[in-house]
């Protein structure tokens, strides 16, 4: 390899490859100012700060743009130089409003930061200064176009990395300006990463408007997004124990330097007045504030005297996929050791669990357990099961990442977050998929043939043939249509699939992941399984599941029992206890007494909730471990105040396995998940001594194999990937079985659908406002097409009824919409989508079958 | 949105670029041609048709003196005032047009039959004033053959 050598300011610089002569100075540590340049986004040239001088070339050249080559004498900082700057920042200066000390970019513009370093001290321009009026129209985003220096960053990267192009430059010349479609609101992702690279005051986000200066953050966080489950790194930086603002960090592993609207803006919930302060116990009916003390020896008591009256059976705990990782490993080890049974699951169960345990069935533990940054350099990405781009934002964006780069992007049924990127998609009728699948696995077996290095598996798809013709007539895929996807397949080099939660929430869904494992297998791909929540991974990893225990071992393998036990003193039952589904059964049958709920919310996260209510309803003793009184909290009998994912230190685990730190932001009075549970459990005589987050960690680490001796030291830069070091543990592999019952459909027929929206995550997004004023109230989404035939508009309000129940809600239209279905998500208390679904539950993964549920929708006249 | 002649028209224009971009230009036309004026709807249906998103349509209209941002008359009537045409009292001719047809540089007269633009030289400085009429081309202008010449246009 050739060494280029370049001299800068007399500095003589090598060089390992061609970069810009910008990158070879910041790399040499001479700085060059720079406006429209950012390390994330295409090079532009257009601002001319960074002008340098060249020998031999005649004029002023853009450091940002020119590529160094060999011999290359370049001087950063000469009179000329000086001169030139002088004179743009003049003319940025022409329209500019001069309003540095009421704008909040103040301390952090780079305008202002170079007009003081190289700027006139006076402008020579008499004219009058344009006026545009600032733009409040959006609760998350603040656009003030006077001081706007046109320099791109924003449309640059709304296009170029976020993929949303939802703003553009407007009119030309002195009247150019950026805006969003409308004009007025933004109407866009609201991801804020247009925010994060102006350069000046002119988008800025809302939140934080007029609150603070950023010389007065006195502290800033290192932490992980407590939404869902790519993990992303994001800054709290804070003031007083508040939050003054989240912002993402150039170079982080998962998201490098990218947020979405949820991890940049939802943070506000920490600080909400509706945050529970005190323990809540029920007196004649009424739930009443109590002191800890009380709380904690209620709560221990009545589990004691369940135990003894009925039996450890009687008691269930339902953990949180929010809580961090030490929270949940103390949570089930104070169910298995300290109550004594295996009762313990989480909503995890509704999905993610049963498939992740499928796939990890058929290739092997770690098999999900993929590099979301990879998914950008597939030469082929197939998604099927919903809109990563929605529940997943920033593995979206790499998905759309790969599409930029060529890359062929696949799709089956609808996915509105690619639509710019036009990907390639079948749409099968309702309830064909299967026969799609199985068209594809047969014409992948036929053009590749078997690789023969997966027996279980081949053993169930070596006889499967559906021919291209049937795959038409039955689907409705036109033939040609077919044969190109299955030909893409087929010459994919690096193949991912994308596997999203309504293709595991169907029927015959256990099936279907059979057929997608194939196809996977066949390409010779990774998978990608969608995870809706921050700790997903984390909690199953350790062991909040009725048959795993930490390290996502069996509660059956002795072995594995033995070395829990030898660390928890205490004798750990092998049989596999109540489900999720099955707790609610038990509860309904009055065969469960008492259930312990920490951080989650099973009236509005359990499909058929309005049983699940009838079932809580029953019990003898509820507890309830929340930040916020919620649905479920509030048919407690013990309500005990969380500390909030900002509040905590501990770890939590993405879909990658990557284990990172969640940093404790703020300080507020009140104890960690883990703590509480540790005081109930030395009252209950079960002692848990632990000093810290970090202290569990470590006990964590030496029970779970998945864990491996880590220490918080060793996951400090968050690059502990499973599988960490070395090769994924193996399970032996069992029989594959998969259940391929459809339920039927008929045409004519609405059904429902769950929304899962950008905006909102569980239902902690509700209470934070800047979501709240995005996405606002539970709605019915319906086609333009169906709303047409029902003549609906938008905001009307509807009845929709289902077999199992129905809800009051507002009517949006969707433009794109297939016309078959009625979306509602399950973000709203009281009307989660999920009041209107039965519980039917798919035979090997246990996961709910949502799909087929016909619905009716009626407007309600006032 | 489109009509059938103009979605033909369109899908035409789209064989000939690399990508439903680069068609953007063109099809604005048509756009502009089929509404009058590049309305909201208008670059939406523009943004729906090739695919691309609806901001950057906009952006890349809005761009273009010849791509009208609002409703436009009937008749587009583009007068020069420049130095030859301002001697030659074009400048009169405009306040002539708010007078008697109550058109505005820039506006549009009340019975939506006019729009005027000012124009910056069309080359017709040695017969000046001179103006456009849609495609039509007028010279050696003054209130009455302007007058005249407008009642051609109802
Ligand atoms: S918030 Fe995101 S989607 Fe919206 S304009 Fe900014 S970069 Fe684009
Ligand atoms: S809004 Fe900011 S980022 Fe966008 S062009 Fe203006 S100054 Fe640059
Ligand atoms: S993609 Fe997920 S982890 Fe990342 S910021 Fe958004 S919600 Fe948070
Ligand atoms: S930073 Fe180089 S031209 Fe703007
Ligand atoms: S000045 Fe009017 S045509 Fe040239």
């Amino acid at each position: 390899m050739k060494i280029i050598t370049i001299t800068i300011n007399g500095k003589e610089i090598k060089l390992e490859k061609a970069v810009t002569v910008l990158e070879a100075a910041r790399s040499a540590g001479i700085k060059i100012p720079t406006l429209c340049y950012h390390e994330q986004l295409e090079r532009y040239g257009g601002c001319r700060l960074c002008l340098v001088e060249v020998e031999k070339m005649p004029r002023l050249q853009t450091a940002c743009t020119l590529m160094v080559t060999d011999g290359m004498v370049v001087r950063t900082e000469t009179e000329q130089i000086a001169d030139v700057r002088r004179g743009i920042l003049e003319f940025l200066l022409i329209n500019h409003p001069l309003d540095c000390p009421y704008c909040d970019k103040a301390g952090e513009c780079d305008l202002q930061d170079l007009v003081e370093r190289y700027g006139p001290a006076k402008g020579r321009f008499k004219e009058k200064k344009r006026k545009v009026k600032e733009s409040l129209a959006d609760s998350a985003i603040v656009r003030n176009m006077e001081r706007c220096i046109m320099c791109t960053r924003c449309v640059r990267m709304c296009e170029g990395k976020q993929g949303a192009s939802a703003i553009a430059v407007i009119d030309r010349g002195g009247h150019s300006h950026i805006e969003p479609f409308s004009g007025g609101k933004f109407d866009c992702e609201y991801c804020g990463n247009c925010v994060s690279v102006c350069p000046v005051g002119a988008i800025m986000s809302r939140l934080h408007r007029h609150s603070y200066r950023p010389w007065q953050v006195k502290e800033q966080h290192e932490t992980v997004c407590p939404y869902c489950g790519v993990g992303c790194t994001v800054v709290a930086q804070v003031r007083d124990d508040v939050i003054m603002r989240v912002i993402p960090k150039l170079g982080s592993a998962v998201n490098n330097g990218m947020l979405c609207s949820r991890g940049r803006f939802g943070y506000e919930f920490v600080g909400s007045k509706d945050r529970l302060t005190v323990p809540l116990i029920r007196k004649n009916g009424m739930l009443t504030e109590a002191t800890w003390e009380e709380a904690i020896t209620l709560v221990a008591k009545k589990l004691s005297d369940i135990k003894v009256t009925f039996s450890s059976q009687a008691i269930a705990g339902i953990s949180s996929l929010r809580c961090t990782n030490e929270d949940n490993y103390v949570f089930q080890k104070f169910m298995r050791a300290a109550v004594g049974t295996n009762n313990i699951d989480t909503t995890a169960r509704t999905g993610f669990a049963g498939a992740q345990g499928f796939i990890e069935n058929i290739f092997g533990q770690g098999a999900t357990a993929n590099i979301i940054s990879g998914l950008a350099n597939s030469d082929t990405v197939l998604v099927i099961g919903g809109d990563p781009t929605t529940v997943n934002p920033i593995l979206g964006l790499q998905i759309r990442a790969c599409a930029r780069r060529n890359g062929n992007v696949l799709t089956i049924g609808n996915v509105e977050g690619l639509r710019n990127f036009n990907p390639s998609k079948l749409l099968p009728k309702l309830q064909t998929e299967v026969t799609l699948l199985e068209g594809i696995v047969t014409a992948l077996r036929e053009k590749k043939g078997l690789p023969g290095s997966n027996a279980a598996l081949e053993a169930k798809i070596k006889d499967i043939t559906i021919s291209a013709d049937e795959v038409t007539r039955k689907t409705g895929v036109a033939e040609t249509e077919f044969l190109t996807f299955v030909d893409l397949l087929a010459d994919a080099a690096t193949f991912s699939l994308v596997i999203g939660k309504d293709i595991v929430q169907s029927s015959g869904g256990s099936y279907k992941l059979l057929l997608l494992s194939a196809i996977n297998y066949l390409a010779n791909g990774r998978i990608y399984l969608l995870s809706e929540r921050a700790n997903e991974q984390g909690a199953l990893d350790m062991g909040c599941a009725p048959d795993i225990l930490p390290g996502y071992r069996p509660v059956a393998y002795p072995e594995f029992r033995k070395k829990c036990e030898n660390v928890w003193h205490t004798e750990l039952s092998d049989k596999p206890g109540l489900n999720l589904f099955e707790m609610v059964d038990a509860a309904e049958q009055g065969r469960l007494k008492a259930v312990y709920v920490m951080g989650e919310n099973p009236l509005c996260n359990i499909p058929d909730s309005g049983r699940v209510e009838t079932a809580f309803k029953k019990l003898d003793f509820l507890v309830v471990q929340d930040i916020f009184l919620t649905e479920t909290a509030k048919l407690a009998n013990v309500v005990l105040p969380a500390l909030s994912w900002a509040e905590k230190d501990g770890t939590f685990t993405n879909m990658e396995r990557r284990i990172q730190r969640v940093r404790k932001a703020v300080h507020r009075e009140g104890m960690d998940d883990w703590k509480i549970i540790a005081e109930i459990s030395k009252n209950m005589g079960y002692n848990m001594d632990y000093k810290g987050a970090e202290d569990v960690f470590h006990e964590a680490a030496k029970v779970s194999p998945l864990l491996r001796g880590l220490t918080y030291e060793d996951i400090e830069n968050g690059d502990n990937i499973y599988p960490y070091k070395g090769e994924p543990l193996r399970d032996a592999m069992e029989e594959i079985q998969a259940d391929r019952s459809a339920r039927s459909v008929k045409s004519g027929t609405l059904y429902l659908k769950i929304e899962r929206p950008l905006f909102h995550s569980g239902t902690m997004s509700t209470k934070a406002p800047a979501l709240i004023n995005i996405y606002p109230e539970a709605v019915a989404r319906i086609g333009a097409g169906t709303a047409q035939a029902l003549s609906l508009t938008e905001g009307d309000v509807v009845r929709v009824k289902t077999k199992t129940g129905s809800l009051a809600l507002f009517v949006a239209i969707e433009k794109n919409d297939d016309n078959l279905s009625v979306k509602i998500s399950n973000n709203f208390e009281g009307k989660s989508a999920f009041r209107l679904t039965d519980c039917n539950l798919d035979p090997v993964t246990k996961a709910p079958c949502l799909d087929g549920i016909e619905i009716t929708i009626e407007k309600v006249t006032a | 949105m489109f009509n059938e002649t103009s979605i033909k028209e369109i899908e035409e224009i789209r064989t000939k670029y690399p990508n439903s971009r680069a068609a953007l230009l063109p099809v604005l036309y048509v756009a502009q041609r089929e509404f009058g004026w590049l309305s909201p709807e208008a670059y939406e249906a523009v943004a729906d048709l090739l695919n691309v998103p609806k901001a950057t349509a906009r952006g890349v209209g809005t761009f273009y003196a010849m791509y009208k941002q609002k409703p436009m008359g009937r008749h587009l009537i583009q007068l020069c005032t420049n130095v030859s045409c301002m001697i030659l009292g074009a400048e009169k001719l405009v306040d002539f047009l708010k007078s008697k047809y109550g058109i505005e540089p820039g506006g549009m007269s009340p019975d939506g039959r006019f729009s005027l633009v000012i124009m910056e030289c069309i080359g017709a400085c040695g017969t000046a004033p001179a103006m456009l009429v849609n495609d039509n081309f007028y010279e050696n202008l003054d209130k009455k053959n302007l007058e005249e010449i407008l009642g051609k246009y109802q």
